[in-house]
């Protein structure tokens, strides 16, 4: 098992190496502009343009200003600089982790608890009038892109220019510390929005993992023996969650781009905000951070999954 | 004006700001000082005017300040924008400064007027005792503070974007990096004298109303100066009744300032208002920016002290216009608008397609898209209403004649844009070149949108065209600020002076001595030799009667010459919460002046 | 964006869709026979297909469609139909889904923005699809050391988080374009950004395929026959994995139509005056409490499009794999 997950953090370090020398080369390499002239601000004077380049290392050839950038990052856990503000990249993904985090962690929980449960009630409703609506639901929720969701949503219940004038609008974020009940309130919508299509994803999922599961001998054998309905449902939702649980983290990375999009929707002053007025400004260093962050989030989250994996099912470790 | 940027062009001549004077003090006396047809023009019936006086709100209190985009710079020597400016001229004092009502300036951190020598080569100012930096630096303000605020606009890692353009004849700037300039002397700690190599006192005691001569502490700021570029920003004290929030170390980056996310002003301990004639009602700004526009349109207007610091997009206009007339100060003379054309390379240097396209463009169309003529005039020319020569370039209907016959259809005509392209060489009445035209304009609306209808009347007239939208500060830093980019049209540029005075608005602009490789604001190249001599003749014309005539001839002669095409003479508006006395810096297109604002 | 990549991928103990290959043999219908007769019966699925075809016809007949409706174009601009204010006016006979902010017809744009919508969806689908297979199918041909290279390579792509990484890109490539103007910005990076995105799901998908194939024994027979590595590939395995690649590509379609509309809407995408769905939505974003058309109409042009599309992939996914048909 500890070789096992040794293996899995090897390879997770040799992927993010592989994905900075990436970022690398598609925010330096590929663009046309000139990181100095965007770094030196409006109206730069050409002597500070050249200082710049001195400073940023431009004068260097490429691979050693990959070498550079690449130890800045994983000896220092440092992303440089903003163009625009001129803060630390950490320091401007740290200053708004809070907001994501609530968005993500609190749409995660819904969209595995939503999820999970729908499919379990489709699966053993299998063919009824309730599983049909279930899976008409969620195949609307998979196709509705999440912005437009979002609008509708603020358009129909936000309490300033909603029809129905029921949760929070756009704008109304506050942090939790400050008052965890308005906090709260002004997630809900956003929280729906994000977790919906992923909650879909896993429901379908659930739905056809379960229903494979109830047709297995094991199951048949121990309705036979006459265990309780209600345990013989446990074994096989246990027995079922396993091959979806794999999925799970690349569905994060899903969700991590949606935030995005609700974050602009919902005006939630949170990463995928910095990284939406990032792009318009052409502010390099911060979506280079931005993406690399998300990256390595995803492929922890990946280690997590399979070492869990691994943990429930031992075949895995030797495949 | 999301997109002018402040440029607080100065006189360039010796007649001046002081001249002037008569324009200034209230808003209402500026209306009815100018002639009753202008006045008509530029006041909008039924919404409040911005109130210029301190109406003396209770005292205390804390303001929330909404606002989408980020500040550019806070740095007193960097500052350059409009957004930028109600937390600067809460925070810092230049020598002079203006007054919220007008374009005077008044004596800030100096105890008096500037002293001009007869010869025109020396300014004296004498700096007023009692005024400290605030913490951690606390001690008093000398003139050497003010020398060194001004040396470092020379450091090529603060890089003030105005120094040579004004301070150009300060002995010894062309070669200063940073260190002392040999024009700059301090006799003793309350007095600095600047020496000029040329007469051009005048034009430099104009300029001490701008945030270069707010005092900076050498000793305290040297080390942040070295940085490149410098981040004294982030370290910045106050001489103003208003510092940003910082920790014992002076720090404010993350403390008072969070890029992105919000300021936060408090009152300055060390400020002495005895020295000062703001009188700070407010205890604290508490400034949050990002969101979207609509949704802080909708905030401020249904809430409590609270303010929106922008321009108002055209949904904020009808919301502000159908249930909250009395939140939305409207603004008069915030600036004109233009579409650049390139004069000098590409289709446009041929005049009659530049005729062409004004011909054809419709303005009535482009101003709706900006909320009506509630907040925007069709404009005929380019000197626009409150300015001095306005009346004499004709005023709303503009130059009139036969020769002018592309200006006479706000809506466009394409029968007058067809004769012109007929005159330019294509007997079709279309545009038949191959050339692709290059169309840079702003990404968020009203600009956008603007941009489309331009980009729209263009293909309209035969012209392939390639249209970016990038946003605002990009299209002015990589696109239309520089020539080397070739860009044929830019819709969405306009310009604001900082007083009265018209050759503010035309000389920077139109005047072919001031093309630039970067940071240009001759945006079409305009470099016509017989407008060159005109501005060159008119920069040295005396007297407020005369300088009007000269400088609304040239007004005259950029519109024959179709240099550009004005569309819009801006109203501002700006909304505020229910009960929020705002008082609006009329110098600065409306801003909140948050050292006058209070709380009812 | 609900993308629902990890539908694309098999669970790892599933089958992954040879089912179907175990029905060849007694019956003497090719693999793809069976599949269409399954196909046939589902009636949800042809009704989308039916669905997407009119799509394709408007989105090929635009400008007749457009024409025969009496609509103006969609760049055909007229600010009289805005009140004083300078706000759109709603749905009329005359513009039945009301107009956009500088008077244009917004159902002549969402005709229009079908094209968009189609273009990258299956054009960006083809184009990974086309890599996907090319290299699952070496991967799991010649295995060993090939296979480690490719399968890496997979992996690092698919760690990436896909709109956050395409966003990054379309706005590296926005300001002057990329590789010196090679990538020029809007529908071209778009659909590279796809393509990029969207092969490693396609490749694994049949690098497990051709895996288990190769030990069939016509493959082996075909070998000891003395056929080229190329011609196994190509004329042996290959057609028999028709059916399953057309089933994934037709998954990735929505998933791809639904990424360009994030892109635009993120102001990354399709540019105007170009009409496409995204952008539209997005530009109606600070007015939709007052122009409920402008969002409504494109929305919903959207999720009727994706719904369809998903639909027929559900429909062709069952086909090829009855067992755990719905």
């Amino acid at each position: 098992m500890i070789r096992y997950i040794i293996r899995r953090l090897l390879w997770g370090v040799v992927l993010l190496i592989v994905l900075a020398v990436l970022m690398f080369i598609l925010f330096r390499v590929l663009p046309t502009a000139n990181p100095a002239l965007l770094r030196a601000g409006r109206d730069p004077q050409p002597k500070l343009v050249k200082e710049i380049e001195v400073v940023l290392g431009l004068n260097k050839s490429l691979p050693v200003q990959c070498w550079d950038y690449l130890k800045e990052i994983f000896l220092h856990f440092d992303f440089g600089y903003s163009y625009y503000s001129q803060e630390s990249v950490r320091s401007l993904i740290a200053e708004r982790l809070p907001e994501t985090l609530s968005l993500t962690v609190g749409a995660a929980v819904l969209w595995i608890v939503a999820g999970l449960s729908v499919g379990i009630v489709s699966a053993l409703r299998r063919h009824s009038f309730l599983d049909r609506a279930l899976m008409g639901g969620a195949l609307v929720a998979i196709s509705a892109p999440e912005f437009w969701l979002g609008l509708v949503f603020l358009f129909l219940f936000a309490s300033d220019i909603g029809k129905f004038k029921v949760f929070p609008g756009a704008g109304s974020y506050v942090g939790l510390t400050s008052d965890p009940w308005k906090w709260f309130t002004s997630l809900i919508m956003p929280w729906i929005v994000l977790a919906s299509g992923s909650a879909a994803v896993f429901a379908r999922l659930m739905r056809g993992s379960l229903s494979e599961t109830m047709n297995e001998d094991y199951i048949r054998t121990a309705r036979a023996k006459g265990l309780k309905e209600r345990d013989v449902v446990r074994q096989g939702v246990r027995a079922a969650i396993n091959p979806i649980v794999t999925l799970f983290g690349l569905e994060v990375g899903v969700l991590l781009g949606g935030a995005i999009l609700v974050e602009v929707v919902f005006d939630i002053p949170g990463i995928g905000e910095l990284f939406y007025k990032a792009i318009q400004t052409s502010d390099f260093p911060v979506t280079q951070g931005t993406v690399l962050l998300g990256s390595m989030f995803i492929i922890l989250a990946n280690i997590v999954v399979d070492v869990g994996y691994a943990y429930l099912d031992p075949r895995v470790r030797y495949s | 004006m999301r997109s002018i940027r402040t440029i607080l062009a100065i006189a360039v001549a010796g007649s001046t700001a002081l001249a002037l004077a008569a324009c200034g003090s209230s808003s209402s006396e500026t209306t009815s000082s100018t002639k009753a047809t202008s006045a008509s023009a530029i006041s909008t019936p039924g919404y409040p005017s911005p109130t210029t006086e301190s109406l003396g709100g209770k005292r205390g209190g804390t303001l929330e300040v909404l606002q989408e985009s980020d500040f550019e710079h806070l740095d007193p020597g960097i500052t350059y924008a409009a957004l930028d400016y109600p937390v600067v001229f809460a925070t810092q004092r230049p020598l002079y400064s203006n007054k919220p009502n007008s374009t005077e300036p008044t004596p800030d951190m100096a105890a008096g007027p500037p002293e001009i020598a007869a010869n025109n080569k020396t300014v004296t100012v004498h700096i007023k005792e009692g005024i400290h930096f605030s913490p951690p630096v606390n001690r008093e303000v000398t003139s050497e503070d003010v020398a060194y605020a001004i040396e470092r606009g020379a450091n090529p890692d603060v890089a003030n974007p105005y120094l040579k353009t004004y301070f150009n004849s300060l002995e010894g700037v062309e070669q200063a990096d940073g260190g002392p300039i040999k024009g700059i002397e301090t006799p003793n700690k309350h007095e600095i004298v600047l020496h000029l190599d040329e007469p051009k006192g005048q034009l430099v005691a104009d300029a001490l109303v701008l945030p270069l001569t707010a005092a900076v502490p050498k000793e305290y700021a040297e080390k942040y100066d070295k940085n490149k570029p410098s981040n004294y920003a982030a370290y910045e004290v106050a001489t103003g009744p208003y510092m940003l929030k910082n920790d014992a170390e002076g720090k404010v980056l993350g403390i008072g300032y969070v890029p992105g996310k919000s300021a936060t002003l408090v009152r300055n301990p060390n400020w002495n208002p005895k020295t000062d004639f703001r009188p700070a009602y407010l205890n604290e700004i508490d400034i949050k920016i990002g969101g979207s526009e609509p949704v802080i349109d909708r905030q401020v207007l249904e809430g409590t002290n609270v303010v929106q610091n922008e321009p108002v997009p055209q949904s904020g206009v009808r919301l502000a216009a159908e249930h909250y007339k009395s939140q939305m100060d409207i603004s008069p003379g915030g600036g004109n608008r233009y579409v650049a054309l390139d004069n000098k390379v590409g289709p446009f240097a041929n005049i009659d397609l530049r005729k062409a396209v004004w011909a054809a463009l419709d303005r009535v169309a482009l101003n709706k898209e900006r909320g009506g003529e509630v907040v925007s005039t069709v404009a005929t020319h380019f000197i626009y209403p409150t300015i001095n020569g306005f009346e004499q370039a004709g005023g709303l209907k503009g130059p009139t004649g036969p020769q002018f016959d592309y200006n006479e259809h706000p809506e466009g005509d394409m029968a007058i844009a067809e004769k012109y392209i007929k005159l330019a060489g294509y007997p079709s009445g279309k545009y038949t070149g191959t050339q692709t035209v290059q169309v840079v304009g702003a990404s968020s609306p009203p600009e956008k949108e603007d941009a489309e209808v331009v980009n729209q009347t263009l293909k309209n007239l035969g012209f392939n065209t390639k249209l970016t939208l990038v946003e605002v500060s990009t299209m002015y830093a990589k696109y239309c600020g520089v020539p080397k980019e070739e860009i044929d049209v830019c819709p969405n540029v306009g310009w604001i002076a900082d007083f009265a005075d018209p050759q503010t608005v035309l000389d920077v602009t139109f005047a072919g001595k001031s093309i630039e490789p970067v940071g240009n604001v001759n945006y079409g190249q305009v470099d016509n030799p017989k407008i060159n001599k005109a501005i060159a003749a008119a920069e040295v014309v005396q007297g407020k009667e005369a300088r009007g005539k000269a400088w609304a001839k040239i007004d005259d002669e950029l519109v024959e010459d179709a240099a550009a095409v004005p569309f819009d003479w801006e109203k501002t508006p700006r909304l505020e919460g229910k009960d929020v006395h705002g008082v609006a810096m009329l110098w600065n297109e409306g801003a909140w002046d948050y050292s006058f604002t209070s709380l009812k | 964006m609900s993308t629902g990549v990890a539908e694309l991928l098999p669970p790892p103990s599933g089958g992954g869709g040879l089912e179907f290959l175990d029905a060849r043999g007694d019956v003497a219908r090719s693999p793809l026979q069976l599949f269409w007769q399954r196909f046939r019966q589902d009636r949800v699925a042809l009704a989308s297909l039916a669905f997407i075809v009119f799509l394709i016809v408007i989105a090929l007949a635009a400008p007749l469609v457009v024409g025969i409706l009496g609509l103006p174009g969609p760049n055909v601009q007229n600010l009289s139909l805005t009140n004083a204010f300078g706000s759109p006016l709603g749905p009329s006979l005359a513009h039945p889904f009301g107009v956009d902010p500088l008077g244009e017809d917004v159902m002549s744009r969402v005709i229009y923005g079908t094209r968009v919508s189609l273009e990258v969806g299956i054009i960006g689908t083809l184009i990974s699809t086309v890599i996907g297979v090319t290299v699952g199918t070496l991967a799991g041909f010649y295995r060993g050391a090939i296979d480690m290279v490719l399968s890496r390579t997979m992996d690092v792509v698919l760690s990436l988080p896909l709109l956050l990484f395409g966003l990054g890109l379309a706005a590296a490539c926005s300001v002057r374009g990329c590789l010196k103007g090679l990538i020029e910005p809007g529908l071209g990076t778009i659909i590279v950004i796809i393509a990029f995105a969207n092969w490693p799901y396609v490749a694994r998908i049949v690098r497990g395929l051709v895996l288990s194939m190769r030990e069939r024994e016509f493959i082996e027979a075909a070998r000891a026959l003395g056929a080229s590595d190329a011609r196994i590939m190509f004329r042996e395995i290959l057609p028999n994995l028709t059916a399953p690649i057309i089933v994934y590509a037709s998954l990735l379609v929505p998933t791809n139509i639904l990424f360009e509309a994030g892109l635009s809407y993120l102001g990354v995408g399709i540019r105007p005056p170009t009409a496409s769905w995204g952008q539209m939505l997005a530009a109606a974003t600070p007015i939709f409490n007052t122009a409920w058309w402008y969002m409504v109409f494109p929305g919903a042009a959207l999720l009727l499009t994706v719904l369809a599309f998903n639909l027929l992939g559900d429909g062709l996914q069952d086909a090829l794999n009855p067992r755990t048909a719905r």
